[in-house]
Order: C-alpha cells, then structure tokens, then sequence
C-alpha cells in the first residue's frame, strides 16, 4: 500500500517537477559523441558508427526529466557551427578521446575557443573524458591538467573520466547533467 | 479598404498579406524557443516560402542565420511542421551558407524505418544540399529507395538523382540497375501513405497530401527520365531501350499487361525515339514503325505525341504523314479545346512546310474558323490561309478582319506573318492584302505587332512591285502618326531608298518634311537622309532646288545630329562624286568579318600603336547581306530543327570562349568554323599560314567509340597548307600520356604535300581530350592533292592513380597505336556559300569553263539520296530549296560554293528517277577555269 502510495507521489511530482533540459554535445571528432547519445537514449553500444555530418537531434527521456540531445559533428568544417546551437542551452557537453594523447592539443584549443564566445558565457560545461576501456587512456586528474581546466573560472567546469562502451560513469554524468537542468529552473 | 476587408472574411490569405521580411525574420526567433510551438512555426515557415516565391531577395548571412534557426525544428516530431522544414531547407539550399550541417538529420528520416511521408521528402532535401562528393557516401541509401515499393520514395530518389546527375555522372550510372527495376516493377499493392507526385523533374515542389496508393504510376517516368540520361551517349542502348519498352507493348494495347502504364512515360519514349529517328537514318524505319503503332495507343496524349513526333521528321514523306494526320484530324473535332489547340497548333507548324498534307484537314479547320477560344480560331485560320488556294483567301481575309480586335497581339503578329507568306504565294491578291494590312496598322497594338505588319509590308514592296505605290503611300500614312520611333526610322530610309524610283517622288517629300517639323530628334535625322537621297537621285533639277532648301532650313535645328546631317548632305547634293561614294554607294563590309578583325584588334596590345586597317575587310554589296540575313529565316521556315541546332552551336561557342579549351565540341554548325578559325589563330605557326579558307564540319571519327584512346580528326584548309587536328580523349583512367604525337603517311608518295610540323599534346590525362597539330606545305599551288593518309599515334605511357590522375614514379615505356585512315577529298577545297539568285549567277559565270558529265547511279534509291550523297561530295550548299526534291522523278539541284582561293564554283544537276534504272543525272560545273571546273566534278567520278 505504501509503495503504491508513494509511487502516486512520484507521478505527482512528476507532473508538477517535470524539467526539460536542453544539451549540446561537442568535441573532435572520433571522440564518441553520438555513440554516447546512443548509450543514453538506448542503453545500446555500436562499434559499427559513421562520421556525423551536421548534426543528430534526440530526445530523451529519463523519469520526470526530457533532455533534448544537439550531437554536432566533429569535423573541422562543422567546428564553426558549434556556437550556434550552444547557445541557450543548459549545458555544454565536450567530450574527449582520452586515449588519442595527440589530439589532446587540438581539443583544448578548440575547448578554448569555443568557450571564448561571449554568447556562451556562464553556461556550465562538461568534459567528459570518453574511451577510459582503453589501456593508454588518461586518468580523470591528468585529463584535467591536459585540458587544463583549471584556468576555466568564469563557470562551472566539471570532468568525469568515463565508458561508453563499458557504461562506467555514464550514471554520474547523467545525475549531473540533471541537476543543472533542475537548477536552472 | 475594401480590399483588405475582403481580405479578412478568406481566412488564411489574410496572414500573407502585406508581409514584410524584416517582420518574418524577427519572427522567427520563436524557432528557438523552448517548447516548440509547432502550429505557430508551421505558419510562420509558410509565410518564409510565399516571400521567396514573391522572388523576395535574402541576403546570405540573413538566409544563413534562417536556416540554422530552422534546424532546430528538427527536435518536433510533429509531421506537417517536418515538411514544412524539408520544403525550407530546400528553398535556402542555394543561398544559405553551411547547409550541410543537415545531412546527418536527413539521413535519418530517409532511413527504412522512417516514416513513408518523411523519407521521400528528406530524399529530394537531401539531393538539393549534397554535393558530388559526399553522393559515395548516401549511394547506399539512394540505390534503396530507387526500388523502395512505395512510389512516392522511388520516385523522390529518381528525381532526386535526375537533378544529380550532371555533377555526379560516374556515381549515379552506377544505379542504371536499379533503375530497370523501377521501370518494369508491378504496380504496387500496398496501401500506404504515399502520395502521388504529378510534378515534373523541374519543379521541386511536392505535395503532401496523404491518399491510398498512387495508381499514376509516375515513378515509371520519372525512371525513364533518369535512364535515358545515363544512356542518353548510348545510342544502341538507348535504341535497345525503346524496342524493350515498346515491343512488350505492341498489340496489347487496352490490357495492362505491357511494362509502361504511364502515359507521361510513353510521351517520353516517343520523344526518344524521335531523337533517334532523327540523328540515325537507319533507323527511321523502325522508329517510324513504332510512332505509327503509338498512333492507336488508348491514351490521347500519346497518340498527339506521336503525331506531333511524326510531323516533326525531317523531309517527311506525305505517305508518312498521312496517319498522323489522320489523328490531328480527330482531334479538330474534339469536345476538348486542349486537344483542339494541341492538334491545330501542330498542323499549322506542318502546313508551314507541307501544305499539301494538311489539305485533307480543311473541312474540319473551317469549322474551327468560329470556335470560341480564340486561340484556336487563328491557328485554324492561319492554317487556312497556308492550305487554301486563291480562291478561298477572299473569304478568309474577310473571317479574320472580324475577328482581328478579339485576339492578343501575340496572335496578331502570327496572322500577319501567314498574310505575309500568303502575299508572296499570290501576288495577284496583293490588292486585298495590303488594304488588311494597311487596316490593321490603323489599329491598336504594340512594337511587336505593329513591326511585324510594317515588315510585311516592307515585303510586298520588294517582292511584288505592283504593290510598290499603294504601299509606299500607307507607310506614309502610319509615319504620319507613329509612336515608335524605331518604325518611323526604318518607314523613313525604305522611302528614302524606294521613293526616288517611282514616278512621282515628289509627294513623299512632303511627308518626310512633315517629319522634319514634328518629330523627336532621331526621327528629324533619319527623315534628313531619307530627303537627301531624293536630292541625290533626282533628275529635275527643281526637285533637288527644293531639297536644298529644305536641308537648308534644317541648318537651323536644335539637335546637332540633324544639323551635320544636313550639312553633309547639302556638300554632296552638288558634288556628284561624293554623293556616288557615300549616298548611293550600295556595298557594305561584311559584319562578321568585321567584328572578328576589331575583336582581334582590342584584344592584341601591340596592334594599337597603329589604325585599325579596314582594307582588309571583304566588301559585300546590300543584296550578298540580305540574302545572308535571308538564309538563316528561310531555314526557319524550311524546318524548325534548324533552330535546334543553331541555338547549340551558339552555346558551344559560349562555352568554348569561356572555357578556353583547345577542342571545340563536334557539334556541326555554320559558326563551328570560326570557332576553328579562333582557336587555330591562337597557335603562332599556324597563325602564319594566313586566313583558314575551310574547316571540315564534322570531326571524322577514327576509332570506335570504347576504345581505349578516341580520336577524331578535323581538317582544316588554308591557302597553301593543310592541317589536321587530331582530337584524341583517354579513356584508360590509370594512364597517363605524354608527348603524344601522330605520324602521318601518305598512301601515294607524289611529294605533292610535304609536312611542316607537328605540335604534340605534352600531357593527356584522363577524360581530357586534348588536340595535335599535324601541318603540310602543298609544294605546287596549282595542284589540288588528294589521297589518303595512313595514322599512328606515338606517345609515352605513364601508370597513374586513377583517383588523383598523379604519374606514378618511373620512366613510362613508348607505345603506338594505329588508327583509322583519313582522306583528303574534293570537297574539302570547296566551300559552301550561298547565293540569292542563282540563275543570274550561273548566266554571269558564263559557258567558258563549263564542264558537262552525264552519269547513271543504278544503285542510288531515290532523288533525295542522290541530292545528299552529291551534296557531300561536292561540299557544295544548295540553293533555293533544291536540296529537297519536290517530285519523286524529275529534280533540279543548283548548288554553289568557294573553291580554295576564292574562286566561284556553281552547279546544276538534272536529274531522273525511275525505279528500274535508279538515277541518272546530268552535271554541269560552271567556274571561271575550266580545270576547277574538272577537279569538282571529278568528286562524283
């Protein structure tokens, strides 16, 4: 009785506390944003994946949360298009290789620049260090350094080492992104 | 007010009215909201479309910002608002900057998966923002949906890869399979959303509204469309084609049993076939068999394609002819008006050619004189008046003058032309013609209309020299109040040229004067001329007292033009000398020649430290311009495929200038020797060997088609040397060639013609047709070589990536390739000029270089044979229609034409048919030497 009880609560506060959250998920390409688009939405890991051209939109939705998911394309042509859909979003989502150690320049610049945007401004971000499986792949404190995220002080910066193939720290990633949507309302 | 009131009470155009851009623009910042809207964006996305088809510009950053907003859309799964987004995105395609930011999106909704309504749609976005080199990548997909069962997606791809096509030939010819599937899959029987696309491939639009199966079977011509445009290089595929298509269906008709249950289809097949008809004579036969057979087809659009197809056959015979007409026939009495204008407009283009043919409609078109589309009436009337004989023109000119204020000017202008064509087949009607036209040029109308009828009559007073006063004396009439002043000047000079003649010249001048005191400026200066040529001609000296006394008072005009004028003119009037030079002189340059020599003159830097020298221009009296000008209207009339063709050889002119490629592209044509003549000008060496006298017209062809490497060659004459251009494509994408040269040798070693030089291609990469010069020195002026010559082509074959072209690293080895022999001929001395008169040519010749032979061609089939096969041997080009014969025994074929040093070659054929003795003819060739004479018709020996 009880739990049906409280999971009428559930439903009501679910109709009351429903949030929608808006996310845009860049980074070179490579890097697996859309296959992490596609563990969130599905729960289902593809080897087989080919290069986004423009963009991919997907809706979400995960208990009382919509998250509607901009997946850019990583390619240098599409680099200058990622402004366009960061802006208003709740979160920017910057997903790295961190087993590519040779990219790791390109995308910090590019991190950089794209964060420079006065448009974009205090708009939380995400890195998010993709492919940890790998043996060569950094460790969470190391990426930090690389990436060096901690010169980034005009916003919240976070960073998650994590696996979309194994789903390691995908659920932390999602509370995260989560809680930026609650917060915003 | 009231307007808009009305505007409010129907509903939804209301939103479209007065819309502004800057409005809309601002608008559609509700694309980025969050939540979509997806009424509201719809609506606003319709109001985007009506101001692009309002032609409304939008500026790329403004159309760039638009259609990213637009993309966010993507995130509403609402259908109506996604296709309102596929038909955006399509329209911004071309103006909006990074649109290929939504292939990956498209690529989605075009998956199996998707939706029917959508994956057709995003198919036909996807095309317009994709390019040649991301086709590999979404080949996959496209091959697909070509077979895909619903119609709807087939038929999005097909168009979709239509429009591809020219920038991804290789790729998509690839799909020829799947595209046969398309065109022999059964009707489908799936009830789905699909919708039927009744557009052509030109429109971009699609509807959207959701029916049961489309049972139009339009993918079918849509299939044929895309086929033919991968074979249309093919002929023998494209022949094979058709035979598959049509064979199926013969005798089947009324089931549906055949392979194409379109009727656009079947039009697009007799389209084909007519193509065929026309460019390969072997297979008239066959092609005829088949438009005959579509004659009976059940569907009427078909049978008027095909009838329409047959009448359009070049130097169709009246046997031919008669079943099509039979058909249009039918249609003249149709309940209809679609067919009727169909069918009467057809005939009236076939009566241009064949009016005996038509004759058989008279009845029926005499009915239609009455009918209520007006359209229709002049297209009957005209018609009429080109079938009719003497007697009926009264009648009929008395039926149009009814009906003459009810139809546009448009019509108005055919009308006056078929009056104008009737005029000269009946001089003796002369009377009632001119007092119609001079009636109709009392009337209202515009430039277009009241040109043509001033023309017409410009016509009668050259032709027909009974008319000359009467019509002379309209002009005068319609100057007297003009309001073109374009007419008013060419009215002006014909009186100038034609009024001195007549008897009684005075009583123009009065109505130029007239001119003088009312007129604007360019109508006083052209009147000024036309006063002075009459002081010039006139013999009694009060007439030309009087003109001095008129120019004198035009001393005192305001315009400086009309001033000088008068001036000049005074100057002359008494000086004979220069008035014989510069009033009455009638030789003019020849424009062409003059153009190129100026063009050259501009372009070239060190040629302006001196004066353009005009010298070198050949002069042409006012009769050679006109029968130049009359040439190509007379062909106009003769048959419309010569518009057809002329049209192209213009275009592959433009597009030689503007390429500036060495080859000019084989397409056979009047102007394709000063194509010739500029490109070889570009080569010094050749430069030097003076002006070119003669290209031969078509490349002839070497090698076949498929082989490896494809040559053709054209032979270009100058006065004393001779070269060949040696056209040569690779075909092998993993080669490359260089210094590639060609040894030529003579059959016969007379040492007559001795080689020059040879300019080499030094590259010939893939698919890059590239030219090599082989120049002779003809030793002995005098005498006329001819002979064969033996070809090798010589060069270095190097290995090459095929997809970068780049030589891979190494030496490359030598290598020969024999081709076929090329020929000098006869004809390649002699070319083809055109005369007006021929008979006062031939007489002016005179008997003393005549050389007269008389042969018997058993094997020839008919005159028309005879005249093409004569024709080509002497290069020669016949004149006032005798390339045609009229009667199928007894024939006159007058030929003329340059022989190399300019000097005049005629020709006239007698010739008879009869069916057990083939040919026999008597040629005669007239030249002022009687040695050419001797080498021209040495050609047919």
């Amino acid at each position: 009785m009880a739990s049906i009880l409280k999971s009428f609560l559930e439903w009501l506060r679910s109709l009351f506390f429903k949030t929608e959250l808006e996310l845009t998920l860049v980074g070179l390409q490579n890097s697996g944003k859309t296959t992490l688009v596609n563990v969130i939405a599905s729960g289902q890991f593809s080897e087989d994946m080919i290069p986004t051209v423009g963009f991919n939109m997907r809706k979400v939705t995960k208990g009382s949360v919509t998250m509607k998911l901009w997946d850019i394309g990583g390619q240098p042509r599409f680099r200058s298009m990622w402004e366009r859909y960061c802006r208003g979003v709740n979160a920017i989502v910057f997903v790295v290789d961190s087993a590519d150690h040779e990219k790791l320049d390109a995308a910090r610049q590019e991190l950089r620049n794209l964060l420079d945007k006065p448009q974009l401004a205090s708009i939380p971000v995400l890195v998010l260090g993709n492919k940890n499986d790998l043996e060569d792949a950094l460790p969470v404190d190391k990426l930090i350094e690389e990436m060096n995220l901690k010169s980034i002080n005009n916003r919240e910066v976070s960073c998650y080492s994590i696996s979309a193939k194994n789903q390691v720290n995908i659920d932390i990633t999602l509370q995260w992104l989560i809680k930026k949507g609650k917060g915003s309302k | 007010m009231n307007l808009s009131k009305k505007d409010e009470d129907s509903g939804d155009l209301g939103v479209f009215y007065h819309l502004d851009k800057t409005t809309v623009l601002q608008e559609a910042r509700v694309f980025n909201e969050s939540p979509i809207v997806p009424r509201k964006c719809r609506l606003l996305l319709t109001k985007i479309i009506y101001l692009l088809y309002l032609g409304e510009p939008m500026a790329t950053t403004e159309a760039t910002e638009l259609f990213f907003s637009v993309t966010k859309l993507f995130q509403s799964k609402d259908t109506a608002l996604r296709q309102m987004v596929y038909l955006v995105i399509k329209e911004l395609s071309t103006v909006a900057e990074d649109v290929i930011m939504v292939t990956s999106s498209l690529m989605k909704d075009m998956q199996p998966k998707s939706e029917v309504i959508y994956r057709a749609n995003a198919i036909r976005a996807l095309c317009k923002i994709i390019d040649a080199s991301m086709l590999p990548s979404v080949e996959r997909f496209l091959k697909a949906a070509i077979v895909d069962k619903t119609p709807s997606i087939s038929s999005s791809a097909m168009v979709s890869s239509y429009h591809l096509f020219p920038a991804g030939k290789d790729v998509i010819k690839r799909w020829a399979n799947e595209v046969n599937e398309a065109i022999n899959s059964k009707p489908s029987s799936i009830v789905g959303t699909a919708s039927s696309y009744l557009t052509s491939f030109s429109s971009s639009g699609s509807s959207y509204n959701s029916q049961p199966s489309s049972t139009s079977n339009i993918n079918q011509y849509h299939a044929l469309g895309l086929i033919y445009m991968i074979r249309q290089h093919d002929r023998m595929a494209v022949t094979k084609l058709i035979q598959q298509l049509a064979g199926s269906s013969r005798g089947t008709f009324g089931s549906s049993s055949g392979i194409l249950r379109n009727s656009f289809a079947y039009c697009l097949l007799i389209r084909y076939a007519a193509k065929i008809l026309d460019e390969d004579p072997n297979s008239r036969q066959q092609m005829y068999d088949l438009l005959e057979v579509w004659l009976r087809h059940k569907s009427d659009i078909v049978n008027f394609e095909a009838a329409k197809a047959i009448c359009n056959i070049k130097d169709v015979t009246s046997k031919e002819l008669y079943p099509a007409v039979n058909v249009l026939q039918l249609f003249l009495s149709s309940p209809k008006s679609t067919l009727r204008f169909a069918a009467i407009r057809t005939l009236n283009k076939l009566a241009m050619t064949q009016p005996t043919a038509v004759q058989s409609c008279n009845l029926d078109m005499e009915n239609l004189i009455t009918d209520q589309n007006r359209s229709v009436a002049t297209f009957a009337i005209t018609t009429l008046l080109k079938t009719g004989n003497e007697a009926s023109v009264d009648r009929l000119m008395k039926q149009i003058t009814g009906f003459m204020s009810e139809i546009s000017d448009e019509f108005k202008v055919i009308v006056v032309d078929a009056i104008r064509s009737l005029c000269l087949k009946f001089p003796s009607k002369q009377v009632v013609m001119l007092s119609f036209l001079s009636g109709v040029l009392r009337d209202e109308g515009g430039y277009e209309f009241k040109r043509a009828v001033v023309e017409a009559i410009f016509d009668l007073v050259k032709f027909i020299p009974e008319s000359k006063e009467a019509a002379l004396a309209h002009l005068c009439e319609f100057i007297e109040d003009c309001e073109f002043t374009k007419l008013s000047v060419r009215v002006l000079h014909l009186l100038g040229v034609e009024g001195p003649k007549t008897p009684t010249p005075t009583k123009y001048i009065r109505y130029i004067y007239n001119r003088v005191i009312l007129e604007n400026s360019i109508v006083r200066a052209a009147a000024v001329s036309a006063l002075a040529k009459f002081g010039v001609s006139a013999e009694d000296p009060e007439v030309k007292k009087s003109i001095k006394v008129l120019l004198t008072r035009c001393l005192d005009d305001n315009d400086d033009e009309v001033r000088d004028r008068a001036i000049l003119y005074l100057k002359l009037i008494d000086d004979n000398e220069s008035a014989e030079k510069y009033v009455k002189d009638d030789s003019t340059y020849s424009l062409a020649a003059l153009e190129r020599q100026l063009v050259q003159y501009v372009s070239n830097p060190e040629s302006s430290e001196k004066p353009f020298d005009l010298s070198d221009i050949p002069k042409i009296t006012k009769a050679q311009a006109e029968a130049e000008n009359l040439k190509p209207r007379s062909f106009d009339l003769a048959s419309t495929q010569t518009i057809g063709t002329s049209s192209s050889a213009v275009g592959s002119i433009n597009s030689n200038i503007v390429s500036t490629s060495r080859d000019a592209t084989p397409t056979p044509g009047v102007d394709q020797q000063q194509v010739y003549s500029q490109q070889l000008e570009q080569i010094p060496e050749i430069a030097a060997f003076g002006p070119l006298f003669k290209s031969s017209i078509k490349p002839v062809e070497l090698t076949e088609s498929e082989t490896e490497y494809v040559v053709s060659c054209v032979k270009h004459m100058f006065k004393e040397n001779m070269v060949f251009q040696f056209i040569v494509t690779n075909t092998l994408n993993d080669q490359l060639l260089e210094n590639v040269t060609v040894v030529m040798q003579p059959e016969s070693d007379e040492g007559t013609l001795v080689e020059e030089f040879v300019i080499p291609a030094t590259k010939l990469p893939y698919d890059q047709p590239s030219s090599i010069y082989v120049a002779f020195k003809r030793t002995n002026p005098e005498e006329y070589t001819l002979g064969s010559f033996s070809n090798t082509l010589k060069f270095l074959v190097k290995d090459c990536d095929p997809s970068t072209g780049e030589a891979d690293e190494g030496e490359g080895y030598e290598d020969e390739y024999l081709v076929e022999d090329i020929e000098i001929v006869t004809s390649d001395y002699v070319f083809p000029t055109y005369i007006s008169d021929f008979s006062s040519a031939w007489d002016s010749v005179g008997e003393e270089g005549q050389v007269v032979e008389t042969f018997a061609l058993t094997a020839s089939k008919s005159l028309k044979d005879s005249c093409t096969t004569l024709i080509e041997l002497l290069g020669m080009s016949p004149v006032e229609n005798s390339g045609t014969p009229t009667s199928s025994s007894v024939h006159t074929l007058m030929l003329s034409g340059t022989f190399l040093g300019g000097i005049k070659v005629l020709a006239k054929n007698r010739m008879t048919f009869a069916p057990s003795t083939g040919v026999t003819m008597e040629l005669s060739v007239r030249s002022p030497s009687e040695e050419i004479s001797r080498i021209v018709i040495g050609a047919v020996v």
